[in-house]
């Protein structure tokens, strides 16, 4: 790289720093115009190898489907119209539950240790708005600091740094330490869970469903002559995230977003092309890591659960308890993690929905203590208002 | 807190009509400001004192008189760049670059635009808006892209308080216009100057056809092609002072330029020697009913409908034939009809309606990608209509396949900035122009980011 180009990287990097200075969004905020090798450089060094990457599935993600409890009596009871279909398929684990067949990576790691679900979590929000719950979860504090997240508190107290596959930076990244936030510059294409709550909203609108649909048209016979070209969708942001942390000197934990979960309707066809979505970016990321992914645990959650039972539109509403996975190569795996409460509706939270035994984030203060090396102390600086899980959750080092 | 809000105005939609369809949206604060009668709110905000606040607000300012010294300055520097690198030395003449005009420019862009989220005249900057279109400049050099955003705020907005005529005599003698539509260079052809060049540069009709036909009487207000000819030589010689030589940075009438002798216009004789001539045929012009039908109507499109109800036109036009085109008068008219609120909105925004809007309603004063790239992936950069008629003011212009997905994709996009609640949002946006069915969408939105994207995607917000 030439002096001048380096000048001019080290002028884009000020401009973007007044740039953020000035808007209301804290943390370091860089555009993709820059090729993603800049984003490295400008990191410091991380004393940390271990990588940790957080992947928040928004809009409440149906963990029965996921990690079915196949060996629970009561939830064909519950729910028969959307477990028959999948139970040959499902794939087995541990204890009685398998694992929903579009999670096809997810099950090879898991027969390679790599890979284990906890079932019946959830944080410490117990309503039912997705906006609140998230935001909670990205804080990660009982009382939401929407200027603390507690990615970002553990990076601060470990001395690492942060990474946000997003065009803002999120909440669980924001802190006194800055955060860094790689996207494609251009916007992301509008997905089909938008495009159809559009229609939903249009539906009473003659005029606005007409320019609506029109655009849409327009929009995918433009796609059709532009195929091949790279759209961010969440494989291709995983696949960054993964170059981005796979650099020696790069960041040493990431967010990533995947929407699209509101299953209220139709859950079975949505979840499946939702699951494989997933699936498909997280061995984008695995892939892309290269030799990092023996040092990387990636967490998944969801801001809470789904009503145990189904709805009048073959799909299941706000709900509790969900479930979470770890991935990696650090992490111990093939366990069932959690304790299972039973689907018995006396065990049911509020009459409907799965009774959480244990805080997603002790699961998450127990992967910062065993992969980072986190104390105690510094712990309740991330978490205050829980203590993590005593279990070993990390293959030894 | 905006039940209150809700309460006070429960008896009167028209505080959101108001804010709406006549400023650029609402929050609490709008609202709460606009209090029991909006149309008190826009009356008042149409007056000198509101004006010279507003101006004021944007402080520090970027005017012609910098952009020209500026131009000069660098000008100056080109050359001497020129001749040092011949030389194989660095010389800097002064610190100003084509980066740094371009810089100084979009900050004034941006801090109109911020200015217009902020304010609680947002009827005024509308007008600026308006008028700037009407009146539109592009930035095909950099002459016109340092001057342009100085003559909506030195020529504009500061004679909204008073009649059109002052605003058509400032306009068409501003640096921006005279550069733009080419009269710097127009010669009278039995001028000093005239008779002095070999090199055969002479009348320019370019300004003078525009006055006639975009500025005041429109395409079919009555003149020939005789009139644009007389017009032109009448405002030859109006030009800009040298910043070098004469010290000057603003409107300079250059006698040695000016076409001798008589001129007739629409069947008038103008007799004046100076630029006065020119200016007497601004003055009737501004006054004839052809321009009072012609700016009515754009307003009332602009404003109400994309086929602007007669009623309000003509009424409009009745006042500013007897005020003389008093612009607080004439726009009284407007706001008063009844056919002005009809509840049904008619106007779909334009992008930089929508951008700004959003930004008010959503309680966010600056955004990424900026106020300028924003708008020039909605497909309205500021001072880029790419034509002297401007931006088309109509639907089917704004409403195509590409600038509603644009649209929706933006919406998506800085819905990640704002923390408030969608809800809150648009109860406070919208009032009771919000439909059960958008509360409902947005309520079951599976986040933030995407009940606020159907929020701003809502037929509600998208018109007004």
């Amino acid at each position: 790289m030439n002096a001048s180009v380096n000048k001019n990287m080290q002028d884009r990097h000020i401009l973007n720093r007044r740039a953020f200075i000035k808007s209301a969004v804290t943390g370091w905020v860089l555009m993709q115009s820059m090729s993603s090798g800049v984003l490295a450089k400008s990191i410091a060094p991380s004393t940390n190898k271990k990588k940790i990457v957080w992947v928040m599935l928004r809009g409440a993600m149906d963990s029965l489907s996921c990690v079915i409890p196949a060996a629970d009596p009561f939830l064909t009871e519950h729910r028969a119209s959307l477990v028959t279909a999948m139970s040959d398929t499902a794939l087995p684990l541990d204890k009685g539950f398998t694992l929903h067949p579009a999670l096809k990576n997810c099950y090879e790691w898991y027969k390679n240790k790599e890979f284990s679900p906890v079932v019946a979590v959830a944080s410490g929000y117990r309503a039912r708005s997705h906006f609140d719950a998230q935001d909670q979860m990205e804080s990660g504090l009982d009382n939401t600091d929407y200027e603390s997240g507690w990615l970002a508190r553990a990076v601060a107290v470990s001395s690492g740094e942060g990474l946000a596959i997003s065009q803002t930076v999120p909440i669980a990244l924001r802190g006194t330490k800055s955060s860094q936030t790689w996207y494609p510059s251009h916007f992301a294409p509008v997905d089909d869970d938008l495009l159809s709550r559009l229609r939903a909203l249009y539906q009473q609108d003659k005029e606005f469903t007409q320019l609506l649909e029109t655009a849409v048209t327009n929009r995918d016979n433009l796609a059709m002559s532009e195929k091949g070209k790279a759209k961010p969708d969440f494989s291709y942001l995983a696949q960054h995230c993964g170059e981005l942390l796979s650099r020696d000197d790069s960041a040493n934990c990431a967010m990533l977003e995947l929407g699209g979960w509101d299953t209220h309707n139709n859950q079975s066809a949505r979840l499946n092309g939702q699951l494989g979505i997933l699936d498909s970016g997280l061995g984008e990321l695995k892939d892309s890591l290269g030799k990092v992914w023996k040092d990387t645990v990636v967490i998944v959650t969801t801001e809470f659960g789904r009503t145990v039972a189904v709805n009048g539109t073959k799909g299941t509403d706000h709900g509790t308890g969900s479930a979470m996975f770890l991935l990696g190569g650090a992490v111990k795996g093939q366990q069932v993690l959690g304790d299972w409460p039973g689907l018995a509706p006396k065990n049911l939270y509020q009459n409907r929905d799965l009774m959480p035994t244990s805080d997603v984030r002790s699961w998450m203060a127990s992967i910062l203590h065993q992969h980072w090396g986190l104390s105690l102390t510094q712990l309740n600086q991330v978490f205050p208002d829980v203590q993590p899980i005593a279990q070993v959750l990390v293959k030894s080092a | 807190l905006y039940f209150d809000y809700l309460l006070l105005t429960m008896s009167s939609i028209n505080a959101f009509i108001a804010a709406n369809r006549f400023g650029y949206g609402a929050n609490a604060k709008t609202i709460a400001h606009i209090g029991a009668s909006p149309q008190q709110w826009l009356l008042g905000q149409v007056n000198a004192a509101t004006v010279a606040s507003e101006i004021l607000a944007l402080e520090p300012r970027w005017s012609s008189k910098q952009a020209l010294e500026s131009l000069a300055a660098y000008k100056l520097q080109k050359k001497a760049d020129e001749s040092a690198s011949s030389m194989n030395v660095m010389q800097q003449v002064s610190g100003v670059s084509r980066k740094g005009i371009t810089e100084s420019v979009e900050g004034a862009v941006a801090q109109t635009i911020h200015q217009a989220i902020v304010s609680e005249n947002a009827f005024l900057w509308r007008l600026v808006d308006f008028f700037s279109n009407h009146f539109s400049v592009s930035v095909g050099n950099l002459n016109v892209r340092a001057l342009a955003p100085t003559m909506e705020i030195e020529a504009i907005a500061a004679h909204l308080a008073g009649s059109f005529s002052e605003m058509l005599e400032a306009v068409e003698t501003h640096p921006t216009m005279l550069h733009y539509l080419n009269n710097v260079y127009s010669i009278g052809p039995n001028s000093k100057n005239a008779k002095k060049s070999k090199d055969g540069k002479g009348l320019n009709e370019n300004l003078a056809r525009e006055i006639l036909e975009l500025h005041t009487l429109g395409v079919n207000g009555g003149y020939l092609q005789v009139d644009v000819t007389e017009l032109a030589k009448a405002i030859t010689g109006w030009g800009i002072g040298s910043v070098r030589t004469q010290g000057l940075s603003g409107f300079k009438f250059r006698k040695n330029a000016h076409e001798p002798g008589h001129r007739l216009v629409l069947n008038k004789t103008y007799s004046q020697h100076d630029d006065s001539q020119g200016k007497a045929i601004l003055l009737d012009l501004a006054n004839h009913p052809s321009t009072a039908n012609f700016v009515s109507s754009k307003l009332v499109r602009h404003f109400i409908a994309d086929e602007p109800p007669q009623q309000i036109v003509d009424e409009m036009v009745k006042v500013w034939m007897s005020s003389k085109g008093h612009l607080p008068s004439v726009l009284k008219v407007m706001i008063q009809h009844p056919l002005s609120w009809k509840q049904q909105a008619e106007k779909f925004k334009t992008p930089r309606e929508f951008v700004i809007s959003t930004c008010r309603s959503c309680g966010i004063e600056s955004i990424r990608p900026d106020f300028i790239r924003s708008l020039t992936l909605l497909g309205q950069a500021p001072f880029s209509a790419g034509s002297p008629a401007g931006y088309k003011d109509t639907q089917d212009y704004w409403a195509g396949p590409r600038a509603v997905m644009a649209r929706i994709e933006w919406a998506e996009h800085v819905s990640k900035f704002v923390k408030q609640a969608p809800l809150v949002i648009a109860k406070n946006a919208l009032g009771l122009i919000l439909r059960p069915n958008t509360a409902l969408q947005i309520g079951r939105a599976e986040s933030r980011q995407q009940g606020l994207t159907l929020l701003l995607m809502s037929p509600e917000f998208q018109k007004r």
